[in-house]
């Protein structure tokens, strides 16, 4: 690459505080900038894909100061000492799906998380498309992986018990002259990309699967692989499958440091305990490029992108049966599909993401703007969407590189680590076949030391617990009979048991949480929102674990429900 | 197979009416509670001021609601509690129900159907409220419950937005039990709730009310920590200079109730889009022949005294409903109303039966000093009445000879308001 040229271009288009170099073999760039937007487009300037080099943002923002990654405000040395074989930082999904993979081997596996409870970040807000990989080009990593992790997902989620459908993923067009052009796409996809799938449906045939569709739309691509699955269901399923198979998982858990000597990570300092592991698994999403700075491997740069998803009622599940979504020929600039309406595997609509980019990390904040601006969008997918059917929104933060494309390489400079970096979009269908790599890089470098033994234990297969409202009314009957807690329903809106909420307290990875127990089983999902059922789920953590019902968190530490009883003195309840 | 003339489902005040109403008329009944303990909502309703109209005294909820359960109990109506009706499916015989409950899955069946399922309160995310997701948003309701119910505290320092009857109350019952309420904010230029809840809960306490104010926005990463609160525009679009953010612990939100019909949709009942509860007519008789609804789940009251009726009136028709099933044919008309009107209960007439004495429900759009309510046959006045203080939240009721209107299954009835001046 030209760095003459290029740093010219950049003067050009962003005056004299911006330079790049090439230092290290990485594209740095540095100085500075009066806005976010200036640096990401500064950055990606840099891009030079073919020289295998990545660009580093060091590029300070003018007056702002980046917010520090959230941390647990406790310590403790539950981990002090521990020297795990492997230790896996982020329970997204792949975190999780790393650990479950790796179970397969009769090996010491720790995975940390920050916060309470696995898929908190991008993973637990994620639209849950399972992609056909037919918006991208051959030749990246994300393309390669989401061929194989597509395939994989029949299996791997009769394996995990977790709900999964390939419903179809139609894109809608308006104008007959695209037609031509939108032909020779779907040929260059099947046939030069081997999305083999990929077809045109004509406009009688679109109507017939999907009537509800804007009427305008003349044909569409369709891609029949394309599905749905819940995607923090499927990262709390593999991580509960991993700690069946003996990996253990502890949350609450966030990396502060590490101690590098030699091109090797000896030591990783958590607010729970200095650790001693073998190799490291760098998976933090947001947080890889911290935690590759501290393993003095930062060759990579994440920029964060959020973006926001509605969830409409029920009700309104009717109006697509697939994925849908409309696509006119403007150049996207922007780095997402635009978003699309989903019918999800619990039959609501999801509508959504949009895509802004942002330097807070953590920022999980909705904004008005970014439901308005989806739904002029999907309204034109599908004219009787309604923002009125809006039950909930939620906002996600995808951890993207300047390349946008995935890490998934072994460390540069630091030998025992392992990165699984900018997993963004579509890294949820990825995730199970970048699993399967990363446990063979993870094996081939403990091999160096001695072979690891199979788990002679390993069992794929998930032990789920029932979902009452899915059984037939004999199976239903039988399973209230030998235990009446399924009998009685909790949450009305989705049809909850008490025995149901029982079942994910006692799972193998407990998080006694309001969220914890709605991610699993879904009480408060549904179109109450859990106004009537919070009171009687938080009875129930409360009666599990033994402790007052004040004591009962929505989430993470400090998010309690309850401030003590009624009629309470200041003193009573400092107390 | 466990066979009923009337299934009513639902045991709060509405349910509870119905079903006491249908065994006095002669039915067999059972009645279908989700809930460990009959009486609805009126359980957490500690507050008096309920059975004014009905008794002449002022009750609290559970003192109201203990005066059916007893009757209940003394006609020895069966009842079946803490048990969810899951599936509802219409036969030629009448309806066929399943329901689960700590024995087992149950299937019963029904010549007529009472719904009395109450309602349930909008969220935060329906009235667009933005920002973080921490613990401390709730709904009125919710927060009743926990105080109420399992005597513990859901807010120290709080910002109540909506001035709907159940946030007023919770006002006053949180500034009783040693919470600071800041305020309640109102995006309507009018208070939802009743003003006697306005003046017996806000004035008496000197909290706040904000009108023409909203919550926009939310903050705090695990409990809440401060809301932004603005001004709106007539639109009731929020004036970004006037945003303040107020710092609280508890967001409780009483922005309105919605009749909970989700099972009534499944057995095809058609929703009044201004009601949001079924089309029914005087009878009480939805759409779909033999459901019947009532209470909350019909329309939002704000007397319970009125859901009491409107349940009886249904169980009293369910009741006659099953003894003749199917031996008429209906004959209905329907009321038709203008923009004056919020809406109008019922939505039609059944021709046949007891037109003699048929009882209205009615929601003024707009505050009026004095209105005249015309009820107009074919173009034709047929009845008025003159009403001073119209007011959106209170509801008025209205008994009417409907006998003299001369209808027949081809006349239009019109229903409207006149402004003084119009006439």
């Amino acid at each position: 690459m030209n760095v003459r040229s290029l740093q010219k271009r950049l003067n050009e288009r962003f005056g004299p505080t911006v330079s790049v170099q090439v230092k290290d073999g990485c594209i740095v760039v540095s100085g500075h900038l009066d806005s976010w937007d200036k640096i990401v487009a500064a950055c990606t300037m840099c891009v030079d894909k073919k020289s295998g080099m990545h660009v580093v943002n060091d590029i300070r923002l003018d007056g702002v100061r980046i917010p520090k990654m959230r941390t647990p405000d406790f310590q403790d040395h539950a981990l002090e000492n521990a020297a795990p074989d492997v230790l896996i930082i982020g329970g997204g999904i792949s975190g999780a799906s790393i650990a479950r993979e790796l179970s397969k081997w009769k090996l010491d596996i720790l995975l940390v998380d920050k916060e309470s409870d696995l898929a908190v970040q991008a993973s637990g807000r994620n639209d849950g498309e399972v992609h056909p990989g037919v918006d991208l080009n051959k030749g990246s990593l994300k393309q390669h992986y989401v061929l194989l992790g597509n395939r994989m997902f029949d299996q791997v989620c009769k394996e995990l018990s977790v709900p999964f459908e390939r419903c179809g993923q139609y894109v809608g067009f308006t104008g007959k002259w695209m037609y031509p052009i939108i032909w020779a796409y779907v040929w260059q996809r099947r046939y030069v990309c081997k999305v083999t799938d990929t077809r045109i449906l004509k406009r009688k045939e679109l109507f017939r699967r999907e009537p509800n569709l804007n009427p305008k739309f003349h044909f569409a691509m369709f891609n029949p692989s394309a599905g749905c699955v819940c995607p923090y269901g499927l990262t709390i399923a593999y991580g509960e499958n991993a700690v069946e198979n003996g990996a253990k998982v502890s949350l609450n858990t966030a990396v502060l440091g590490m101690e590098v000597k030699n091109g090797r990570i000896c030591s990783v300092k958590t607010n729970r305990g200095t650790l001693y592991p073998k190799i490291v698994v760098n998976a933090a999403g947001v947080f890889a490029e911290d935690v590759a700075r501290m393993a003095g491997d930062r060759f990579y740069s994440i920029h964060p992108r959020r973006g926001t998803n509605s969830i409409l009622d029920k009700k309104s599940g009717s109006l697509v049966k697939g994925i849908a979504s409309i696509k006119t020929l403007q150049k996207n600039k922007k780095h997402t599909k635009g978003g699309g309406i989903l019918h999800t595997v619990h039959d609501n609509l999801l509508v959504g993401p949009n895509a802004v980019e942002t330097y807070e990390k953590e920022n999980f904040a909705t904004q008005k703007g970014s439901i308005d601006a989806v739904f002029a969008k999907q309204k034109l997918t599908a004219e009787a969407l309604s923002e009125k059917d809006i039950i909930t929104y939620f906002t996600g933060v995808r951890p993207a590189t300047f390349e946008e494309d995935f890490i998934i390489e072994k460390g540069r400079k630091t030998r025992n680590l392992i990165h699984c970096a900018g997993i963004q979009s579509p890294g949820l269908t990825t995730a199970p076949a970048v699993a399967l790599d990363i446990e063979k890089m993870v094996i081939s470098e403990l091999k160096k030391e001695k072979k690891p033994e199979r788990n002679p234990n390993f069992c794929p297969v998930r032990k789920a617990p029932p979902v009452l409202n899915q059984l037939s009314y004999e199976e239903r009957n039988k399973l209230i009979q030998e235990n009446p807690d399924y009998g009685e329903i909790v949450c009305r809106c989705e049809e909850i048991s008490k025995g149901e909420i029982l079942d994910a307290l006692n799972a193998p990875i407990c998080v006694p949480t309001i969220d914890g127990i709605k991610k699993r089983v879904r009480p408060g999902m549904g179109r109450c929102q859990g106004g009537f059922c919070m009171p009687l789920v938080t009875k129930i953590i409360s009666e599990f674990l033994q402790v007052p019902e004040e004591r009962v968190r929505k989430a993470g530490e400090g998010s309690g429900i309850l401030f003590g009883d009624t009629k309470c003195t200041d003193e009573e309840v400092a107390e | 197979m466990n066979r009923y003339d009337v299934i009513v489902i639902g045991g709060g005040p509405a349910g509870l009416a119905a079903a006491i109403s249908a065994d006095r008329r002669g039915a067999e009944v059972l009645l279908i509670e989700r809930e460990a303990r009959l009486g609805g909502i009126l359980k957490q309703c500690i507050h008096d001021g309920f059975g004014l109209v009905r008794f002449g005294e002022k009750l609290s909820g559970p003192e109201y609601v203990e005066r059916f359960i007893k009757e209940f109990r003394e006609r020895r109506i069966q009842s079946s509690l803490l048990t969810f009706v899951t599936d509802m499916k219409k036969t030629d015989h009448g309806f066929v129900l399943r329901a689960v409950n700590r024995s087992g899955v149950h299937e019963y069946e029904a010549k007529a159907l009472v719904l009395a399922t109450g309602c349930r309160e909008r969220t935060a995310k329906q009235v667009q409220i933005h920002g973080t997701r921490p613990a401390g948003v709730l709904t009125a309701g919710t927060a009743q419950h926990f105080v109420n119910l399992q005597g513990k505290m859901p807010a120290r320092k709080c910002v109540i937005l909506g001035s709907g009857d159940i946030g007023l109350i919770m006002a006053r019952r949180l500034t009783l039990e040693g919470a600071e309420v800041l305020g309640v904010y109102e995006v309507k230029p009018t208070p939802s709730g009743l003003t006697r809840n306005i003046v017996q809960c806000l004035d008496d306490y000197k909290i706040p009310l904000y009108l023409s104010h909203t919550v926009t926005r939310v903050f705090g990463e695990q409990r809440l920590t401060a809301v932004e609160v603005a001004e709106v525009d007539e639109q009731m679009q929020p004036i970004k200079s006037t945003r303040k953010r107020i710092a609280c612990d508890t967001l409780i939100l009483s922005v309105g109730l919605i009749p909970e019909n989700e099972m009534a949709e499944k057995l095809g009942v058609r929703l009044d889009t201004k009601t949001k509860g079924p089309v029914c007519n005087h009878r009480f008789m939805t759409e779909v022949e033999g459901v019947f609804s009532c209470g909350n789940a019909l329309h939002v009251n704000d007397l319970v005294d009125y859901v009491s009726e409107s349940g009886e009136l249904s169980g009293t028709a369910a009741a006659e409903y099953a003894e003749k099933m199917g031996s008429t044919k209906r004959r209905e008309v329907s009321l038709n109303t203008d923009a004056s009107l919020q809406y109008l209960v019922p939505q039609k007439l059944a021709l046949s039966e007891g037109l003699d004495k048929v009882i209205f429900y009615f929601r003024s759009r707009e505050v009026l000093k004095q209105g005249t309510l015309v009820f107009l046959v074919d173009g034709k006045e047929v009845f008025h009445r003159k009403y001073r203080n119209l007011k959106p939240p209170e509801m008025e009721r209205l008994e009417l000879n409907c006998t003299s209107f001369g209808l027949s299954d081809a006349s239009r009835i019109d229903v409207q308001i006149k402004k003084e001046g119009d006439i």
